[in-house]
């Protein structure tokens, strides 16, 4: 992301920002609510044009009306988003198969094949039976918010970014997250960008961090209150 | 005390820079309009088989949303306005000959009202219900989230929409014109003014072979406008979903508008190539 800028009406979100993530690396960008912390995800990965500035994934650059045409050049995104973004009337396995179906042919694989790879992805965060063959509506925050997870994992992404993975979720499916972002963090071949507030988080995946502020991206100092990752997560 | 310092007055923008900055807008919003269309329909060329059948899937679905659950009410509707027809020709026309009823009713119903009132009832069932669908899927960044894992959606969503709409438009609009024949064939038996065989007579020798262009051209343009503008307005919605009523009630009133502009604009063209139906 190169001198990128970005407004939301009169209020400045990304001011003449750039952000470089190595190939196989993870960034956290951290900062206050209603920072611009999602907007520099989407724009990011390439789901929201910014007014100036170029973006690019793996030195190729995202079309707004096909998002298909990155797929096929081997940009495999994966994105976790805060709330939201699952489809309302297909059920958890049909909303993680759909991408699998519609990418079918690049990915190679079978009709049974889109089946089990779903299952798979939704067994890897914990969904159960049922909670597979319901709609987005009827589940818990928490379980939508794996389910999100699942759809994006389902496509062995290359390039992954979460928007505030850990929010709102009970101790255990916050350990299920976490685990599955350390994971990432040390896959040389994903490329991953995490934008959340939660110390927490931060310190368990350690790795190089960016404060966002007015629309600057700052080099993250961590507060001397905090204590060590390892008593937090006690 | 001293006195206040004159408070400095905000400057109005003038007259031309609020127009040009209107102007500004008005083009933009006829780019992305635009751009809705022929994003869309130019998804036909692009790769991938598996995207094709998805896409496929999603159209029949549409056509059976669209088309096959309207046809009790297309029914319904079209019997009344070819009975209707029927009794507003015969009361003001009793002594004309069978001929010129046949002409009427081939010039009113299958060439104006079958094709329109299709587009209307469209518009208003399914028309509304793309157009917030689309609004809240918008609003919950569900299209966003479709993105996000490389499925277009010009692809996915509006161009199946589009084609479901045309092809329901273009059946719904035999069928309007059968159930409304029918229905005006029964009543002039009832009223004892023509037979049966005088009628379907009268019938054929008003068609002309232009009919069956006309028919697909108004099929085909008013299935499009009904399906693209019910699917570009939805999409205009930006994050709230107070705004999706307000889209939608305003993707109808554009359609309808666009309708009857197509419309008449078709209809003067035809009669222009093939003179007026009654010398």
């Amino acid at each position: 992301m190169r001198s990128v800028s970005f407004r939301h009406g009169e209020t400045i979100v990304l001011d003449n920002t750039s952000l470089h993530v190595p190939k196989g690396a993870m960034c956290v960008v951290t900062g206050a609510n209603a920072s611009g912390k999602s907007t520099l995800l989407y724009v990011s990965a390439g789901l929201v044009k910014p007014e100036s500035g170029d973006c690019t994934l793996g030195g190729h650059r995202a079309n707004l009306n096909r998002p298909s045409e990155l797929f096929r050049k081997g940009i495999r995104l994966g994105l976790v988003f805060q709330e939201g973004g699952m489809l309302s009337n297909m059920n958890a396995l049909a909303n993680v198969a759909l991408p699998l179906r519609y990418h079918a042919d690049v990915l190679g694989i079978s009709v049974r094949e889109i089946e089990q790879r779903a299952r798979a992805a939704l067994d890897r965060v914990g969904l159960t039976r049922s909670e597979m063959y319901s709609l987005p509506a009827h589940l818990s925050f928490g379980v939508r918010k794996r389910l999100a997870l699942a759809r994006a994992i389902a496509l062995n992404p290359n390039f992954f970014f979460f928007d505030d993975p850990d929010v709102g979720l009970d101790q255990d499916t916050a350990a299920i997250v976490q685990e599955i972002l350390c994971r990432y963090r040390d896959d040389p071949e994903v490329t991953c960008l995490v934008a959340t507030n939660r110390d927490i988080l931060v310190d368990r995946l350690g790795v190089p961090g960016y404060t966002l502020q007015n629309g600057r991206l700052y080099e993250r100092v961590r507060p001397r209150s905090v204590p060590p990752s390892s008593q937090r997560l006690a | 005390m001293f006195p206040k310092a004159p408070a400095e007055e905000e400057k109005e923008p003038s007259l031309a820079s609020r127009l040009g900055s209107r102007m500004f807008e008005r083009q933009q919003d006829m780019a992305r309009l635009f751009g809705t269309l022929i994003g869309a329909m130019s998804s036909i060329f692009s790769p991938g088989d598996a995207a094709r059948t998805v896409s496929v899937r999603v159209a029949i679905r549409q056509i059976f949303f669209t088309g096959v659950q309207a046809l009790p009410l297309v029914g319904v509707i079209a019997v009344f306005v070819g009975a209707t027809t029927v009794i507003q020709v015969q009361l003001m026309a009793a002594a004309l000959p069978t001929d010129f009823l046949g002409r009427i009713l081939v010039a009113i119903i299958l060439r104006e009202l079958a094709p329109f009132a299709t587009a209307v009832v469209v518009a208003g069932r399914s028309g509304t219900a793309m157009a917030t669908e689309l609004g809240n899927m918008k609003a919950n960044s569900e299209i966003l989230g479709l993105a996000s894992v490389g499925i277009d959606p010009l692809r996915f969503i509006v161009f199946p929409r589009i084609v479901g709409t045309v092809v329901s438009v273009l059946a719904l609009t035999v069928y309007f014109g059968a159930m409304a024949l029918l229905a005006s064939y029964a009543l002039s038996q009832m009223m004892g003014s023509s037979s049966f065989s005088a009628l379907s007579g009268a019938f054929s020798d008003a068609l002309v072979p232009e009919d069956l262009a006309l028919f697909l051209i108004k099929g085909t343009g008013l299935g499009t406008m009904v399906g693209w503008l019910c699917c570009h307005y939805g999409l205009e919605v930006q994050t709230s979903p107070t705004e999706v009523p307000q889209m939608a009630s305003h993707a109808v009133v554009m359609t309808l508008v666009a309708c009857v502009i197509f419309n008449t604009v078709v209809t003067a063209g035809f009669y222009w190539i093939v003179g007026p139906p009654v010398h």
